[in-house]
């Protein structure tokens, strides 16, 4: 849901202020370290209660205040009545998080993925390219979790599972295993299938979006490889944890299963990770996103909030372009701009312009 | 005030009661009638003495064996098993069973250390072996841990010849699908049943 303004106080480093945001497109333009990326920290933090650079919430707080607050106020449409639209309000003090919709709190962040869905293209998305499989499991689960609640319900439960089962493994347990397989089994098939559906709704989409903006010249696709792989059933995969039993019992850890799947990008048989350029890598992270909300968008109906966090900047001008032809229909986008980019060339009527300096937002 | 600081710091240990709450008591009990913080405090002191453990099932009773296992009017013939003594009074409360209860005091947990062996587990066996008992109803929560009891007491209790059955999850009866939650109506999908 957009948000139509958005009310910060002590939080990093920027100066308390509430700000009117009721614009298609808000563009923050100003220097490094001037507050825009903490500004759309803010507004991610609205969304899902937590920051996208994967911090804690305590380095949030201004330096010498013991406390932030936050607020937004968002509707279905910006055209809506502003007796239509929602107070979200998100604090942390005394090393306790309040998330508020309404003046209720808030006890399950899930609730908020569907209330104000937003992607976020920033700069530690290079890792979902170059980085450890993990951060591709983590893109893949986070894609899958906003378009199905039911997703996140089962890579929570499969995660309990599988921390009951390390368990049981590090202590011996053998009259646990069994039943804690079966558990572990089901709901990783579960997820595997999901994934499995991922894989194919996204593949095809990438290679065409990743081919528009690079203009490689060659297919990039996109491969989903689950840890059981070569089972086909519950009782396959069950035997093959029997088989495996004394070497996990040994080292103490799960071995197989979907939180060992693997992502990858392939150029024909190859891995592209290994022969890509920098340039490229950042752009299959950008286009993992790109297809992310139009997926998302397709799915569910629903058009998501988009945050640019300088991404812009990492392409050249002429895939900045193309890049920005791509981009799929939003209810509300924000970008930050260094001062000597082309911003202008990007806005619109319904564009809202702030300059940041100092922590403050002017227009 | 060292007396309501003593107070307020024991009260917050208890469940659901944080500082706040805690203080709203102690200024409450300040300025209530004596005789009432004198009854309270009595109840309190007196409340373990009053309340055991029934010796058949292990459910709180002031009389052991529990009214529930002392009664001629119940079946004999199914034995509930739950997690902890307060499950008896919730189950009770529906009016809707009429069998026996075993309390398991827990839910295996490996993460927690907690295995079969520190359950009462061998207790209900042994019920079991008394003869007369044909089912077993297992009442664990619907989370990982209660999965993996009521996965385990099934492989156990069979060997026993006894039926063991689990506690249908899925719709709150009289709930609309409006309003369920996901991980109700995800459970409710996969135990659908066939009309």
């Amino acid at each position: 849901m957009p948000f139509s303004s958005i009310r910060y106080a002590a939080f990093r480093n920027l100066v308390d202020a509430e700000l009117d945001l009721a614009a298609e497109r808000v563009f923050f333009v100003g220097e490094n370290g001037q507050g825009k990326t903490n500004l759309l920290e803010a507004l991610y933090y609205l969304a899902y209660g937590v920051s996208f650079r994967g911090q804690v919430d305590a380095e949030a707080v201004k330096r010498g205040a013991a406390e932030f607050s936050l607020s937004g106020r968002c509707s279905e449409a910006l055209s809506d009545s502003p007796i239509l639209s929602e107070e979200v309000f998100v604090s942390w003090a005394e090393r306790v998080k309040t998330i508020k919709v309404q003046g209720k709190p808030v006890r399950d962040r899930k609730i908020l993925v569907e209330k104000n869905p937003t992607i976020v293209f920033c700069h530690e998305d290079y890792s979902f390219a170059a980085g450890e499989p993990e951060r591709r499991r983590f893109f893949f689960d986070q894609a899958a979790g906003l378009i199905s609640l039911s997703y996140i319900d089962t890579l929570r439960e499969y995660k309990r599972i599988l921390r009951q089962r390390n368990a049981a493994l590090r202590e011996g347990r053998f009259d646990l295993l069994d039943l804690l397989d079966q558990q572990y089994v089901g709901r990783g098939i579960e997820l595997m299938a999901a994934r499995r559906r991922l894989q194919r709704e996204f593949d095809d989409r990438f290679v065409l979006r990743f081919e528009a903006v690079s203009l490689l010249g060659r297919e990039v696709r996109l491969r989903y490889r689950p840890s059981w792989s070569g089972e086909e059933g519950i009782a396959e995969i069950l035997a093959k944890l029997a088989a495996k039993r004394s070497e996990e019992t040994a080292l103490g850890t799960s071995l197989s299963g979907p939180h060992r799947d693997r992502w990858s990008f392939a150029v024909g048989a190859e891995n592209f990770a290994a022969t890509a350029s920098t340039g490229q890598l950042r752009l299959v992270s950008l286009t993992l996103r790109l297809v992310q909300a139009e997926y998302f968008t397709e799915m569910t109906g629903r058009l998501p909030l988009l945050l640019f966090d300088d991404v812009l900047l990492e392409l050249d001008r002429s895939k900045r372009r193309r890049f920005l032809e791509l981009i799929p229909p939003a209810g509300q986008a924000f970008f930050t701009f260094l001062p000597g980019e082309p911003w202008e060339e990007y806005r619109t009527d319904s564009t809202l312009v702030y300059e940041a300096s100092d922590g403050r937002f002017a227009n | 005030m060292k007396a309501l600081e003593e107070f307020v710091s024991l009260l917050t240990r208890l469940p659901g009661i944080g500082r706040k709450s805690a203080l709203r008591v102690a200024y409450h009990l300040l300025r209530t009638d004596r005789a009432f913080a004198q009854a309270l405090a009595e109840r309190i002191a007196g409340l373990q003495d009053a309340i055991v453990f029934c010796s058949i099932c292990g459910s709180y009773t002031e009389t052991d064996p529990c009214p529930v296992c002392s009664s001629p009017a119940r079946d004999r013939s199914v034995i509930c098993a739950v997690e902890q003594p307060q499950d008896v009074v919730t189950i009770e409360g529906s009016r809707e069973y009429r069998g026996l209860y075993h309390v398991l005091g827990g839910l295996i947990s490996p993460l927690d250390g907690v295995g079969p062996e520190d359950l009462k587990i061998q207790s209900l066996i042994a019920r079991i072996r008394e003869g007369g008992v044909a089912e077993v109803v297992v009442a664990t929560n619907p989370t990982v841990e209660g999965d993996t009891t009521a996965l385990y007491l099934k492989r156990l209790l069979e060997a026993t010849g006894v039926s063991v059955t689990r506690l249908a999850t899925g719709m709150p009866v009289g709930g609309d699908l409006e309003y369920a939650d996901r991980l109700t109506l995800a459970r409710s999908f996969r135990g659908r049943t066939k009309l």
